[in-house]
């Protein structure tokens, strides 16, 4: 399930700005909730998740990589996303660690923060070829 | 134990996103223990075999919005309230579930500042723990003009 539109900014191993653009007959508002439609704050989440994973494959040239989500802290979601409503995830590195990179990521609705987390990313790179 | 329609009558999700199929023990405003089946044909299996680490935590939370609605519920059966998933600290992934795998829920409530309530929570599959971390859930009295949700 991708939950990302567009990547709108990337700079390799430094940040991403990604986008999505909420409509009202995405499949999961039905039953989040009836007739009041709200985007489940997870999956706002899942687009800060996404957004890093980009990055992190974006910033390897070679290799075959292999992420998976190995921790979050400091989640908040601050405000309800709703139909209408353009949501851009902000992703930043802010360390590299032996087969972990963190994030701090915000996803944003007109500049305001709507959600705001820590991502720690498990990395492993597999190499393949090699360099002359 | 609490089934489907039960749980139905205190959260207000639905098909696709009512992420709890069965409480199997519940203290109302405690503590709870809940499971999620993962079968075939869901829609999150769509190209994948693991249940998104994300959706756990939308699972773990679904228990604990019982665990408050159903005290809630108690008191007054006629009141209107209002969950808030506010925020997640320091949650670990282990591995993920798997399909074919039935994943144990448990939560337990272990502060609560007036309407906001932090809860330590824990999911296992295989009888051996997949993820723990602390979830925040934000819950009080609906305000009267507007409907029960989030």
């Amino acid at each position: 399930m991708v939950v990302i539109d567009r990547v709108e900014e990337l700079e390799r191993g430094e940040r991403i700005k990604g986008s999505k653009l909420i409509t009202a007959d995405e499949f999961y508002l039905t039953g989040h909730f009836p007739g009041e439609p709200i985007v489940p704050g997870v999956l706002t989440l899942e687009g800060m998740v996404q957004s890093a994973m980009i990055l992190l494959a974006e910033s390897h040239s070679r290799g075959r990589l292999h992420c998976s989500l190995d921790r979050v802290d400091r989640v908040k979601f601050k405000r309800a996303i709703v139909p209408g409503d353009r949501v851009e995830f902000l992703v930043r590195v802010t360390a590299k660690e032996e087969g972990f990179w963190k994030f701090k990521s915000q996803a944003q609705v007109g500049g305001e923060t709507a959600a705001e987390a820590d991502v720690i990313l498990k990395v492993a790179l597999q190499e393949v070829g090699f360099e002359l | 134990m609490m089934e489907s329609h039960e749980i139905q009558s205190i959260l207000p999700h639905r098909y696709p996103f009512l992420l709890v199929d069965r409480v199997l023990e519940i203290e109302p405003g405690k503590k709870g223990v809940a499971i999620k089946n993962l079968t075939g044909g869901e829609w999150f299996f769509h190209g994948h075999h693991f249940y998104p680490p994300v959706l756990l935590l939308e699972s773990l939370a679904q228990v604990g919005g019982i665990v408050l609605g159903s005290k809630a519920k108690e008191e007054n059966p006629e009141g209107r309230v209002r969950g808030l998933f506010a925020g997640v600290s320091n949650f670990q992934f282990h591995r993920c579930a798997v399909l074919g795998e039935q994943i144990t829920l448990k939560v337990e409530v272990t502060q609560s500042l007036t309407s906001l309530y932090r809860f330590a929570a824990e999911a296992l599959a295989g009888g051996e723990k997949i993820a723990s971390g602390q979830i925040l859930l934000s819950f009080g009295r609906s305000p009267s003009a507007e409907p029960n949700p989030p």
